[in-house]
């Protein structure tokens, strides 16, 4: 009831802090060496833990793990006799850390998240804070072909020094954006990619009429046509071809469709979105029609469990949102049902990996947790948030276990890393120091209510990562506080025997 | 595995739904085997069985095997039923008095509602004994229930102990709905309080008036008996104290019962979100407090700001200490889970078992049957997949009464 | 019913030929005496009679049976179907033009909903037409203590009771957030107080002179009313507890009947299934409606889908005819086919439960007052 008085400006000043203190701590540099010792290094999904383990990485990299593995005498240590070494979480698919997740445009394959990744958003520094070490940052579900993706490490202070994996995959959506109807969704994906055609087709006629049209826009619009941008190339496609596209310099092709054209190639992989098990039959077909079955994950909802079989029969793999149970309830009987989402997958041999809540706790060491509360084993489960997602982002020889010849992403947990009392002590990213919980003052404060001199208290973030600017605190109890008529106190909801949905 | 699983689910829930109305078969005798058996009297057992029948616990022996017969259940971990003081389910707005803002007459006992199917939620996630009181839109709003959260169809049947604490709310809730007597009159909330010191004076008055009353027929008014036995100590009182404000006026209020000879109240502090920030007022006053649910980012109700390690400052206090959920159903926010956060913020294991089982029984004088395992207790009990609290482990069976609410046994 | 015709025209011709004149038709009101012999005659018990005869005398029943003797020279109407008492619903607003409330107070105890009734409306007429020859007019469940009910015939503008029960409403639209009480627990110490120094109607209910209907809707609310009315050691009857069979030893206990229905085809199983539990657990049932109707057949379909569901289809009946009076109050006027109770019958196609049996000719006190023309 009281206004909340909120300091928009003080609480950014908090996450800077953090990142510049990050950035300043004393760190190993890129092409320095650093040797972490650990009282257990838990190296993949499934391994024996191996106690009082060396992880040593130099460059970056890591080049020896093992009990016995030697540290070399110019090495800066981490010496960590009581935590657990663990590679850090691989996050599939995140439409957040940026300002909004998509545009009005339905078709916008030129759309990059280059453009609109916020470095000092909060879902950043709280993925780090969580142990995620690697992000597969692309656009949302409302739209219906989106932009570019981009793989990044919740580290550094611009995109490019976040960046890991750049063009790392389009997005497509086969549940309707905001405002179609199933209908309108399915005809305008099979639009786009008709429209690709005939363009592809007009522009193969052209150069064989002699029309330098194309060429003409190109260098109006100043693209490049040089080297390889200079050739034209055969259309390689096992959905559909163009005859003659080699005919055509690959530069002159419209930058607005070029990203699609890349796609039906097979050269970027293809995340495409389903809200309802009706949706994986219309992705698979466009998928499979247009040539870019093999590139393509599917990215689920809970109750897309349904399709599994057809999903395992198309060899594609899948990302599992956060919710893991899917309820149904009859509404003449009243039974619910409930079906654990991943163990569907799991018992139909489809890999799947699993998404978080929230960055902050509900991140993806709580997922696994909770699927292994649920029924998956634990190798299962640390798989699907680690090596899993990282096969899925074609980074499954770079990061999502603690090997010779992978990045140095490493996560110190001071105890086992699916524990509800285990926290992120360190995080070291491509063998620099990237958090340090002794410097973090945001878990300082929320453990034990310290706050900063000159900070404002930690104000209450919406899920875009932003301070509330209203001032009002939003919270179940507070809808109570405020004596709305139908909170969840009252008999009114959920009560089968007033209105509702049964009497 | 997944089958399994998904029919274990339907077969558990479609049991635990059929809204108290229970399976032909009503087995209320159980062989319960637990590799660990958490007594939450401080003592573990390892491969115990439980021994139930008739619907109370016969004894726990420890060293055994489990068996299969068609009485025998088996889990990684066993602990008694949770329970939950703050449970905030089957009492709505129909369940507070607010044609006056003291109604400590008004018995929640006649008002709950014993078949809202928030109940059949909190009984599958472990929760077996809550304490119901009304919503506090009153300053004062009359006398909580200890109920058992599943069982036969009726109050009386599920009842554990009526009237077990006078409840009252010290902040902004009990006055938000007031306002002063500008425009028209139209209703009864024309009226005071409108604000803390108002919502502090009658809860104040109610008290001097009650005091007042003893011996005397002409100045007793409706609840003064009950206000008296908060003074005389037979009762606790139980008051919502979100913020440190809210925090302090609670216990000044008690220790001027004390200082003008008007009687002892035993204190229940109820959301003490802010406990953290007021521990030599508290470890003073000797109150037993209640924490509501961790809030994602530390901020939570009434503005107030709530710390990970507030339980285990308050147990360090030496200070009653119960956790509560707010009857969520969220698997995210329940009972169990909000143990497993009090264990982040530092609490010990055996003292976040003891928060969410036998500290809140004590509070309300219930413990004489439930909140640990003992010999002669109900048989409420929780069987775990794992460890306790841990995320990774889940409720996957409860008995209350010694009847099975959720099978953890598979479906075949 | 071509059979009947037939016969009729024969009995016709028979009579204008032979015999003194047959009674005028229904306006003249039921002055004259007259048998009624039906092919089946359903009985209150659930019992069918074949061949069975009702004799009429001044407006009531003088005998109603097989082998009943009519007297020489006294006019036999011939019917190829049903013939039954007529029914009951024991719930309902019809004729009240929505005067069925009054915000200003929780407790209206000494108000009649007979003030409020316009006989003449159509409500009636539409009721009449469906069977029903008798209506229990209920006030709104939106105050603590709304009224008392009425009971009346839907036709001739009989009222059989101005005050056949004292409603009590158990239900939260009696709790309004403006106005004392505004919970449960309020109400109860507010009727507990009533009770306690009783006066005026409330007087009459506690002496056993005067019924209460119970007005609950969940099954909170249903066990909270049975228990008072145990306490209190009150009778009547509970409307509205769409799952009462689920709180059956509170209900069993209180010795309340219950009013159920109206169901549709969209009733969930749970709410017909209580119906069937309390009819196994026997206790008294009987039918209502809500709304004033269009289409009064709802209270025979009611009916018809619990027994659909499993309840005794001789509950059923007696649910929609001497049970309903029986709660009602009004049993030694109607809802039987004895001697001494009103001439209200009605005549049917086929048995009433079966739902593709219309109604052929309704009676009440003797006179013809829909249907046929003979």
């Amino acid at each position: 009831m009281t206004t909340q008085l909120t300091n928009r400006a003080v609480a950014r000043t908090l996450q800077v802090t953090l990142l510049a203190t990050a950035l300043l701590a004393p760190a190993a540099l890129a092409d320095g060496k650093l040797a972490i010792k650990a009282g257990t290094v838990i190296t993949e999904a499934g391994a024996e833990p191996i106690e009082n383990g060396v992880i040593v990485i130099e460059n970056g990299r890591i080049t020896a793990v093992g009990a016995d593995a030697k540290v070399p005498w110019d090495a800066k240590v981490i010496d960590a006799p009581e935590m657990t070494a663990f590679p850090g979480f691989v996050e599939a698919y995140s439409p957040r850390g940026m300002d909004r997740p998509n545009e009005n445009i339905d078709v916008a394959p030129f759309l990059d998240v280059r453009d609109s990744i916020d470095p000092v958003n909060f879902y950043f520094e709280d993925s780090l804070r969580w142990g995620v070490t690697t992000i597969n940052v692309q656009q949302g579900p409302d739209c219906v072909i989106g932009g570019q993706g981009r793989v990044v490490k919740p580290y550094g202070m611009t995109v490019e020094a976040m960046t890991v994996e750049n063009n790392a995959g389009i997005v497509l959506s086969a549940s309707p954006k905001r405002g179609n109807s199933n209908a309108t969704q399915a005809q305008a994906l099979r639009k786009a990619f008709t429209e690709l055609r005939q363009a592809l087709e007009e522009l193969v006629q052209e150069q064989r009429d002699g029309d330098d049209r194309a060429r003409r826009e190109a260098l109006y619009q100043g693209r490049d046509l040089e080297g390889e941008k200079a050739k034209g190339r055969a259309m390689t496609g096992a959905g559909w071809t163009v005859e003659g596209l080699d005919l055509v310099p690959r530069g002159e092709v419209d930058e607005k469709l070029e990203p699609l054209l890349a796609l039906v190639e097979g050269d970027v992989p293809a995340f495409f979105y389903c809200g309802e098990p009706m949706n994986v039959h219309q992705a698979l077909e466009i998928a499979r029609e247009n040539g870019f079955l093999a590139r393509t994950t599917l990215v689920l909802d809970a109750s897309c469990w349904k399709a599994a079989d057809v999903i395992a029969e198309a060899g594609v793999p899948v990302v599992l949102s956060s919710e893991l149970v899917d309820r149904e309830r009859d509404p003449i009987t009243g039974e619910e049902i409930e079906t654990f989402v991943p163990g569907v997958f799991a018992e139909k041999g489809v890999p799947f990996a699993l998404s978080s809540t929230n960055a902050s706790t509900q991140s993806l060491w709580y997922q696994a947790a909770m699927a292994v509360g649920l029924g998956l084993t634990r190798e299962q489960a640390i798989q699907a948030v680690t090596s899993t997602p990282a096969s899925f982002l074609g980074l499954g020889k770079r990061v999502g276990s603690l090997e010779v010849g992978k990045e140095g992403n490493v996560v110190l947990f001071s105890g086992d890393p699916l524990s509800v009392t285990s926290f992120v002590e360190r995080v070291v990213i491509d063998g620099e120091d990237a958090y340090d919980r002794s410097t973090d003052v945001r878990v300082k404060q929320l453990l034990e209510g310290t706050q900063p001199p000159g900070t404002a208290a930690a104000a209450e973030l919406d899920e875009k990562g932003h301070v509330h600017d209203d001032g009002e605190v939003d919270t179940k109890d507070e809808k109570v506080d405020k004596g709305e008529e139908q909170s969840d106190d009252d008999k009114g909801s959920g009560d089968d025997d007033e209105g509702g949905e049964d009497q | 595995m997944s089958t399994a699983m998904r029919s274990a689910l339907a077969a558990g829930l479609v049991l635990a739904c059929s809204a108290g109305l229970f399976a032909q078969e009503e087995q209320r005798d159980w062989k319960i085997f637990g590799e660990k058996v958490y007594t939450a009297t401080g003592d573990v057992i390892e491969n115990g069985t439980v021994a139930v029948a008739g619907g109370k616990i016969r004894g726990v022996t420890g060293g055994t095997r489990g068996g299969d017969g068609k009485n025998s259940l088996r889990a990684a971990a066993v602990t008694p039923g949770m329970v939950d003081l703050s449970v905030r389910v089957g009492a709505g707005t129909d369940s507070v008095e607010q044609s006056r803002e003291v109604a400590p007459d008004m018995r929640t006992a006649e008002s709950v509602d014993v078949f809202d199917v928030d109940w059949d939620v909190q009984a599958r996630s472990g929760v077996t004994t809550a304490l119901v009181c009304a919503p506090d839109f009153d300053v004062i709003g009359g006398l909580g229930v200890v109920v058992k959260t599943a069982g036969p169809s009726g109050v009386r049947a599920r009842t554990v102990k009526a009237d077990a604490v006078l409840r009252g709310a010290i902040g902004s809730q009990p006055s938000f709905r007031n306002h002063p007597a500008f425009g028209r009159p139209d209703d009864f909330f024309s009226r005071r309080p409108t604000t803390r010191m108002g919502v502090e004076w009658e809860l104040r008055k109610a008290f001097y008036d009650a005091a007042a009353a003893r011996g005397s027929d002409e100045r007793a008014f409706p609840g003064s008996d009950e206000l008296r036995s908060v003074l005389e100590g037979t009762r606790p009182l139980m008051l919502q104290t979100w913020t440190t404000q809210d925090i302090r006026t609670a216990i000044f209020f008690k220790e001027e019962m004390e200082s003008e000879g008007l009687g002892h109240p035993r204190l229940i502090l109820d959301a003490a979100a802010e406990a953290w920030k007021e521990p030599d007022l508290l470890a003073r006053s000797g109150a037993a407090v209640v924490l509501p649910p961790y809030p994602l980012d530390g901020r939570t109700s009434d503005n107030s700001f709530m710390t990970l390690d507030s339980a285990k400052l308050v147990h360090d206090l030496g200070l009653p200490l119960a956790l509560s959920a707010h009857g969520s159903g969220d698997p995210a926010a329940r009972l169990d889970r909000q143990a497993g956060f009090a264990m982040r913020g530092g609490l010990s294991f055996e003292a976040a078992l003891q928060a969410v089982t036998i500290a809140p029984a004590r509070m309300v004088g219930v413990d004489d049957r439930v909140g640990s395992i003992e010999a002669g207790k109900d048989a409420d009990l929780v069987l775990w997949s794992g460890t306790p609290f841990e995320t990774s482990s889940r409720v996957i069976g409860v008995v209350i009464d010694g009847r099975l609410v959720l099978d953890p046994r598979p479906t075949e | 019913m071509i059979s009947t015709t037939k016969m009729l025209t024969t009995g016709v011709l028979a009579a204008v030929l032979a015999a003194p004149a047959y009674p005028a038709p229904a306006s003249d009101g039921g002055a004259d005496t007259y048998a009624v012999r039906a092919a089946r005659m359903l009985l209150a018990d659930g019992r069918e009679v074949e061949d069975a005869v009702l004799l009429v005398e001044g407006g009531k029943i003088r005998a109603a049976g097989r082998g009943v003797d009519v007297p020489a020279g006294v006019p036999v109407l011939e019917h190829d179907g049903v013939l039954t008492a007529g029914m009951i619903a024991c719930h309902g607003y019809s004729g009240t033009r929505g005067e069925t409330g009054d915000d200003t107070r929780s407790v209206l105890a000494e108000a009649r909903i007979a003030n409020a009734l316009d006989l003449g409306h159509s409500d009636f007429a539409n009721a009449l037409a469906a069977g029903i020859t008798t209506l229990v007019i209920t006030p709104a469940p939106d105050n603590l203590a709304p009224g008392s009910t009425a009971v009346v015939k839907t036709a001739g503008g009989t009222i059989l009771s101005s005050a056949a029960h004292l409603s009590l409403s158990f239900t939260d639209d009696a709790l309004r957030a403006n106005r004392y009480p505004t919970s449960y627990g309020g109400a109860l110490a507010e009727l507990d107080a009533r009770l306690a120094d009783p006066s005026g109607a409330f007087a009459e209910a506690v002496a056993g002179r005067l019924p209460v209907l119970f007005e609950v809707s969940s099954r909170d609310e249903t066990q909270r009313a049975a228990e008072f009315a145990t306490r209190h050691g009150l009778g009547g009857a509970l409307h509205g507890a769409r799952r009462a069979g689920e709180v059956l030893s509170a209900v069993q206990q209180s010795g309340l009947g219950v009013i159920v229905g109206p169901f549709d085809p969209g009733t969930p199983g749970r709410q017909l299934d209580s119906v069937v539990a309390l009819g196994g657990a026997r206790v008294p049932l009987a039918f209502g409606l809500d709304a004033p109707q269009e289409d009064g057949d709802a209270l025979r379909l009611s009916a018809a889908m619990c027994v659909r569901d499993g309840l005794d289809p001789a509950l059923a009946w007696q649910g929609l005819t001497s049970g309903g009076a029986d709660i009602a109050g009004v049993g030694r006027r109607v809802g039987r086919l004895e001697a001494g109770l009103d001439a209200d019958f009605v005549l049917w196609s086929g048995p009433p439960l079966d739902l593709t049996s219309s109604v052929v000719e309704v009676y009440v006190d003797g006179a013809r007052v829909f249907g046929g023309v003979r």
